[in-house]
């Protein structure tokens, strides 16, 4: 199962209230996946820092580590707007600093310590149990943004905790966030071949491999319209899935259109959700959806 | 006519009350049914039900003789396993619409997903606009006509199933041939398509007989060694 959902704004706008939006559509979807909930939110950029989304650690395992991140990352530059939340450690930084050299740093003061989201303009918050729950901790429905993508989980082959949530962000790669509905059933041959070339996994969870694939997609030029093609003939096993850049949102789906995905579009906004139910409770009657067909790729960008 | 709203009652509430007015003899329309699973499944009564909106996954399934129309679209495995009676969608409709389906008519009025008419064994499905990926697959019996295009793999190991493709085909599947129509199938679509859809619809759609039949080879019915290579591809 798991319920994934997508919102974007076409007026190139980030005042929307996109949080509420997703929101929204995840607590519709909610029966789907009550293991989790997160989201990938994408605010207007500022003045082209970097924003960390940090977990310090699983809920009741680690001491407070706060001091030690900080001391680490003031080694590269000095951390502003620092704030924690709900076992999260936010700041901001230069954002011409090299992120895998901050995520290093980062990562470096414990081992369960890890950048949970990094770009100029994407933040990511996910945690066990439900979509109410991550309201309740990081008030996301107050978040304005111009896209999001979120995600409920029913686990069926890796552990309940934070890491094991989604959005995964594609690590090392700024502004890349990832939801996925299904399996990767090449999940570990594509994961030993990564780890020959040395990537590191954070997670037991199928769907981490997205990220990584998207992210190297991306970085040798890629566009993302090529990457998710691409993707068709590189994974196996059933997949609908969501990725979500700094300026665009696009979907695959696998070739036998073993998962849901529905999506719908107007002149202003386009959006994706697993079921129907989601659309209908944030979008009312009027709106015009299909389900996607398999092999379907589309891409939104402003 | 009967008014229910799905508002504020579970799936078997509005079921049962969809039941009970039909036993009374009551047209049923069901208002704010929010694409909810489940909705008119196992009606056995005759009658008429309208669902005001879109409804969510296995709508109308089961169903015996009742005539089901939804002002929207549907989710997967619309009038799944469907006796008797009558479906139509006016949006689109998800993976799986119709399948194994054993009479009944169904009609998709917009574009329906993969797998339509999946293991169909009797009756109808008529879809107005285009239909998914491996559409037709398995299916043992009953007719199903695409006015639109029609995704890969269509028709896929059927046995005896009937196929009408107005549009383009991507891609035939494994034992699906295209046959020769005769005048008898004009005559059935013709007849089929006047009755279904509105006279709006009819106007813009192909000729009966510029339609394809798609029917099963047959090769797959039976398994022979000396056929291995259309078998090692099938599998």
């Amino acid at each position: 199962m798991c319920g994934i959902a997508g919102y974007y704004d076409k007026s190139s706008g980030s005042t929307g209230l996109i949080g509420c939006t997703v929101l929204d559509m995840l607590r519709a979807l909610g029966c789907r996946g009550p293991d989790s909930a997160g989201v990938a939110l994408y605010h207007a950029p500022a003045d082209g820092d970097f924003v960390l989304q940090i977990k310090l650690g699983e809920a009741g395992h680690s001491q407070n580590p706060t001091e030690n991140v900080i001391a680490k990352v003031s080694a590269l530059s000095k951390p502003k707007d620092v704030s924690t939340t709900g076992g999260y450690l936010r700041l901001t930084i230069d954002g011409t600093l090299d992120p895998g050299r901050v995520a290093a740093a980062v990562e470096s003061t414990g081992s369960e310590v890890e950048v949970v989201s990094m770009g100029r303009r994407l933040e990511i918050v996910k945690q066990v149990g439900s979509p109410d729950r991550l309201e309740e901790t990081f008030r996301i429905s107050e978040f304005k943004g111009s896209h999001s993508i979120g995600h409920t989980r029913m686990s069926t082959e890796s552990k309940v905790d934070l890491s094991h949530s989604q959005p995964f962000w594609a690590h090392g790669c700024p502004d890349v966030a990832i939801v996925h509905n299904g399996h990767i059933t090449n999940y570990h041959k594509l994961r030993r071949q990564y780890e020959q070339h040395g990537t590191r996994f954070y997670t037991e969870n199928d769907s981490e491999i997205i990220g990584v694939y998207v992210a190297q997609g991306l970085s040798r030029g890629l566009s993302l319209e090529e990457v998710l093609h691409a993707a068709l003939a590189d994974w196996d096993g059933s997949f609908s899935c969501l990725v979500s850049t700094a300026d665009a949102m696009g979907f695959v789906k696998d070739s036998f259109a073993h998962k849901p995905l529905l999506f719908g579009e107007t002149d202003g906004f386009a959006v994706v959700a697993t079921e129907e139910v989601a659309l209908r409770a944030v979008f009312g009657s009027e709106l015009k959806v299909r389900e996607a067909g398999a092999r379907e790729v589309k891409v939104w960008r402003n | 006519m009967a008014k229910l709203t799905c508002e504020g009652r579970t799936i078997r509430e509005i079921n049962a009350e969809i039941r009970r007015l039909l036993k009374d003899g009551e047209a049923v329309t069901v208002s704010s049914p929010g694409a909810r699973h489940n909705l008119g499944v196992a009606l056995l009564e005759s009658g008429d039900v309208l669902f005001d909106g879109s409804v969510g996954y296995y709508c109308a399934g089961l169903i015996d003789g009742v005539k089901v129309r939804i002002k929207g679209s549907a989710g997967w495995g619309l009038a799944e396993s469907m006796l008797s009676g009558e479906v139509i969608v006016e949006g689109n409709a998800g993976n799986s619409a119709g399948a194994a389906i054993r009479g009944g008519a169904l009609v998709v009025q917009g574009d329906s997903g993969a797998r339509t008419g999946v293991s169909m064994k009797n009756g109808l499905i008529i879809v107005t606009g285009s239909c998914g990926y491996m559409s037709g697959f398995m299916g043992q019996g009953g007719k199903m006509i695409i006015c639109g295009d029609a995704a890969e793999a269509f028709g896929d190991s059927m046995y005896e199933t009937i196929c009408f493709v107005g549009g383009e085909i991507a891609d035939l599947g494994n034992d699906a041939i295209v046959a020769e129509s005769t005048d008898e199938d004009k005559q059935f679509l013709d007849a089929s398509l006047t009755r279904y859809l509105p006279a709006s619809v009819c106007a813009n759609l192909p000729d009966g007989g510029d339609f394809k039949k798609v029917v099963s080879d047959r090769k797959l019915w039976n398994f022979k060694k000396s056929e291995w290579k259309t078998w090692e591809q099938a599998l």
